[in-house]
């Protein structure tokens, strides 16, 4: 029991101050001091404190999509395992319901963007729904190989791959960290997909569909998109998390790694500038094609003899 | 059963008599008797699926996989024709429509009662005649108009063509058993692998043209607009699926499918899906567009069938459990939301008598229950949770991801795909019901026709919808229950003595399902509490523009461009055809540019062959130009070549 409370406080604060890191780190690699850890926290506060615009052309779904997607987000994590290596509730075929959860986020979401009928923000959805019809056939592949190879179709699976699949364990847990790392950049608008602090809503995806929402509705829709990420995120280090230690080292080591996740995210976003919109299908087919790869390495691993 | 013979005869009688009462009182007399037959079916049927027995009477047999058929026919029906009350008022004054239009409505429902009952190949063929005819009718309601008649005659020929395979079918197999009863054909499929190949790959085209798989689809996307509403919904909810009724028939008399036969269909199924939702993406017809996506749904019945069968093939019980079942339930859930979907498309229709997205928009202000409606029915359609489309897609996920263990190299690559070709059906289906409810009822309206809507439709055609949205979020939330409902028709094809152990299992992972959606519910009025508790004042203003103060509706997205980025990334599935009209002169007055989608198998095989049939035809233009005289030669042509040939052979 007190294991899921701190699961709960984890997953509901951390990923605030993660979003912190990847700013400081950002800060760092451009010579800037950078704002605090906290800053997104108190973002997040302030923007409950302020008045709502609502456009007069929105309806009820406007003002429903961010408390879905909040709602969706935080549902969708009651599957994944978190800071002791285990979801708050362990179910079968978890990555299945983890992935329509968050579908039924997105499709309130590109709805509210349809709603306020602005041009800009039906781009953003058109984008939005595209790229996620590569992202999931990828994701899906990944993980029902995964689930084969360990005998086992929950998230918790990650610790048997080694077991089961021996020296090209390793080389498997590379390709699906390399393969949820884009999925997290791609899910979670971060550079090199999409640009969250850019001020031009021509070139963005998730970001200009969220244009029109203000005050408490951007506060929960930021939550959520953090909590997102923090998701996959959790998803990555728990394939590194060793299974033998005891609850308080286990917890301590996760969040090092997730600590570790969001700086690396950081460098990757200081280091690579925002692709041109073309790009960024190729940039998604490469978790299609690693996909691909973890599917015939798999294959190989279980019939090759 | 009596009470099933004597449904079907209500509906029959109903429908003789129904030509001699007034036009005024012809819809209401239709709903009435379609309620008296709805309950006088439904009765028996949930008798056995509650039961598990199978009753027989003659001609008629009724076994749970039949029960299941005729509990969704008699509803949905039913609820078509409360439907058609509201729908058809303004239609009233063409008496002969109306007349028309009652009496083969009930010969449809009696006839697809009889079609999902009947234990006699000759008379199954005759009942699924009397079908197709009778739905063929229906689709030409308004057939003074030259599309929908043009819509409507392609419809017979395809279902000609599928006729044309069954009798092969049957053919062959009274052949081999010298009998027409279904229970001689049950012993020579089970017991000859052979004719049961050639039996099922037969009957399977016959089935799949009139349920559409790809390639025979061709003829769903024209005939459901062309019909009215309510009859699209019922093409779509329910008649359609005759076929995939068919194809379950003939696997439970096969019992063991064998391999090849299983790999195909699951791999038509996984095509078919992706090419109907594909084609619903480029779709601005909302009509067209939601017969685009009957073509994905029954193709994901399709998909469930084949997981199933491949279950059967490799003697994995689980597997099979968790298809078959998957494919019931979807077959049972595709009727609720899909005719949910066509009566809000309806009602749009009856207020803006237009089916073109890009001239709608707004709708959900001045109708906002249709347009609640819609989304229920957009969300449950994408197989989202916690509605009723998600248990169906996770049982069929389920039985593919149970397969995987111990599966062989090939089973194993297939199951995979499909588990991601079922993943990309998910995420496109967003990606078009976005766009339909999106476009179609939210943000501002694009014409007149939709700016000019006052008020929502009445209550004849609100209660359906209400029925079926209720029942679209109650499977989804307590699914133990249907789940034990579609579990009986499916244990029909299963013989193993390990079975109850199955059930438990699907069960047990259903109750869990509606525990976890019970959390949802709770997470969602926590954080809806927290945003109430939170909420600050709030002000109106206009949509953000960039700056741009004075926006207006035709600067919204539209239907195509909001697919546009998706469509130009799979283009050669598509032959674009532009029209153009470029502005010209200092002045320019006229100008516009319209895109269309075409199907490639329409645009190069289907007109192509059409083409050539035509010129070959033409050919004989010549022969027949109605000159007697000429007509008086070819006999005395004739009568001399056979008296020449006689004297010769002679």
């Amino acid at each position: 029991m007190i294991e899921r409370i701190i699961n709960i406080l984890i997953l509901l604060l951390f990923p605030f101050l993660m979003v912190g890191i990847i700013k400081k780190t950002k800060a760092f690699w451009s010579g800037r001091k950078g704002v605090s850890l906290l800053q997104p926290l108190w973002d997040f506060l302030r923007l409950l404190n302020k008045e709502t615009v609502y456009s007069e052309t929105t309806s009820w779904i406007f003002r429903f999509s961010p408390v879905i997607s909040l709602a969706t987000v935080i549902f969708a994590s009651l599957f994944v395992p978190l800071a002791f290596g285990e979801a708050i509730i362990d179910v079968k075929f978890a990555f299945i319901i983890f992935a329509y959860t968050l579908g039924l986020g997105k499709i309130f979401s590109l709805f509210s963007a349809l709603d306020t009928g602005s041009s800009f923000e039906g781009m953003g959805a058109s984008r939005e729904a595209c790229f996620s019809t590569i992202v999931e056939p990828a994701f899906f592949i990944t993980m029902a190989t995964i689930a084969a190879l360990s005998q086992n179709f929950s998230f918790t699976s990650f610790k048997l791959i080694c077991d089961n699949a021996g020296i090209y364990g390793v080389l498997i847990i590379a390709l699906v960290t390399f393969t949820l790392l884009i999925m997290l950049l791609v899910e979670s608008c971060r550079v090199p997909v999409d640009d969250p602090t850019t001020h031009l809503e021509l070139t963005m995806i998730h970001e200009v569909m969220i244009l029109d929402n203000s005050g408490a509705d951007l506060g929960f829709i930021t939550w959520a998109s953090a909590i997102k990420m923090f998701l996959f995120s959790s998803l990555i280090a728990n394939l590194f998390l060793p299974t033998d230690l005891t609850a308080f080292n286990t917890v301590l080591i996760f969040l090092v790694l997730s600590v570790l996740i969001a700086i690396i995210i950081g460098t990757i976003e200081s280091a690579i500038a925002r692709f041109r919109m073309t790009h960024v299908f190729e940039f998604i087919f490469i978790m299609t094609l690693t996909a691909l790869l973890i599917l015939a390495l798999v294959t190989y691993k279980i019939y090759g003899n | 059963m009596k009470h099933l013979i004597l449904s079907i005869l209500t509906l029959v009688l109903g429908a003789f008599i129904s030509l001699a009462v007034k036009e005024k009182f012809k819809v209401k007399f239709c709903t009435i008797l379609t309620f008296i037959s709805a309950i006088l079916a439904i009765v028996p049927a949930g008798y056995i699926l509650k039961n598990g027995q199978v009753f027989q009477n003659g001609l008629l047999t009724l076994d749970p996989l039949s029960a299941i058929f005729v509990i969704v026919i008699s509803f949905v029906c039913f609820l078509g024709t409360v439907y058609a009350n509201g729908y058809l008022k303004p239609y009233l004054y063409k008496e002969k429509a109306i007349s028309s239009h009652c009496f083969f409505f009930m010969m449809l429902i009696a006839s697809m009662l009889a079609v999902v009952t009947i234990n006699n190949g000759l008379y199954f063929l005759i009942a699924w005649e009397i079908m197709s005819l009778s739905s063929f009718f229906l689709v030409i309601f308004e057939g003074d108009k030259k599309s929908v008649l043009k819509a409507g005659i392609k419809y017979l020929i395809y279902m000609h063509l599928s006729v044309i395979f069954l009798i092969a079918m049957f053919a062959i197999l009274s052949n081999a058993t010298g009998s027409l009863a279904f229970s001689d054909y049950a012993k020579i499929l089970s017991e000859n692998p052979q004719i049961a190949n050639i039996a099922f790959l037969l009957g399977f085209i016959g089935f799949s043209i009139k349920a559409g798989f790809v390639p025979f689809h061709n003829w769903l996307p024209d005939a459901h607009p062309a019909a009215p509403t309510h009859v699209s919904g019922l093409m779509s909810g329910v008649m359609i699926k005759m076929g995939i009724y068919g194809v379950l028939r003939l696997l439970y008399f096969i019992v063991t499918p064998s391999k090849t036969i299983s790999y195909t269909v699951l791999a038509i199924a996984v095509i078919s899906a992706l090419y109907g939702v594909l084609y619903a993406i480029t779709q601005k017809d909302i009509k067209r567009l939601l017969a685009c996506s009957s073509i994905e749904n029954i193709a994901i019945i399709g998909i469930g069938i084949g997981v199933g069968m491949l279950g059967l093939a490799y003697n994995n019980t689980l597997v099979a459990t968790f298809g078959l079942t998957g494919a019931i339930l979807h077959f049972i859930n595709h009727a609720i939301f899909k005719n949910l979907l066509f009566f809000s498309v309806g009602s749009v229709y009856l207020k803006t008598h237009t089916r073109d997205t890009e001239l709608l928009g707004g709708l959900i202000k001045s109708m906002p229950y249709t347009a609640l409606m819609f989304i229920v029915g957009s969300v449950a359609i994408c197989g989202l949770p916690p509605f009723n489309g998600f248990i169906s897609e996770i049982l069929i996920y389920a039985g593919m991801l149970l397969g995987l263990p111990n599966a062989d190299i090939g089973l194993f690559i297939s199951l995979i795909i499909s588990v991601a070709s079922l993943a990309l059906i998910g995420t496109m289906a967003i990606l078009c019901f976005s766009k339909a409810g999106g476009i179609t009822f939210l943000g501002n309206a694009r014409s007149e026709k939709a700016s000019n809507v006052k008020n929502d439709v009445g209550l004849t055609m609100k209660i359906p919808m209400g029925i079926l949205a209720g029942l679209a979020l109650l499977i989804g939330f307590f699914p133990q229950f249907a789940i034990a409902t579609a579990i009986i028709p499916a244990s029909m094809f299963i013989n193993n003595p390990n079975f109850i152990e199955e059930i438990g299992a699907i069960l047990g992972f259903a109750q869990y399902l509606s525990g976890l959606f019970i959390i949802f519910a709770l997470i969602l009025t926590c954080v809806m509490g927290l945003r109430f508790a939170i909420s600050r004042k709030s002000k109106v203003h206009n949509t953000w523009g960039c700056g741009y103060n004075k926006p207006n509706s035709q600067m919204q997205y539209t239907a195509s461009s909001y697919a546009n980025l998706f469509v130009s990334t799979v283009e050669p599935l598509f032959k674009k055809v532009s029209h153009i009209k470029k502005p010209k002169d200092f002045f320019p007055k006229e100008a516009y540019y319209e895109l269309e989608m075409e199907d490639i198998e329409e645009a190069y095989i289907v007109k192509p062959i059409l083409d050539m049939d035509e010129k070959l035809l033409s050919k004989f233009e010549r022969i027949q130009n109605g000159n007697m005289q000429q007509y008086i030669l070819f006999g005395l042509v004739f009568l001399i070549i056979s008296i020449i040939g006689l004297v010769l052979i002679g």
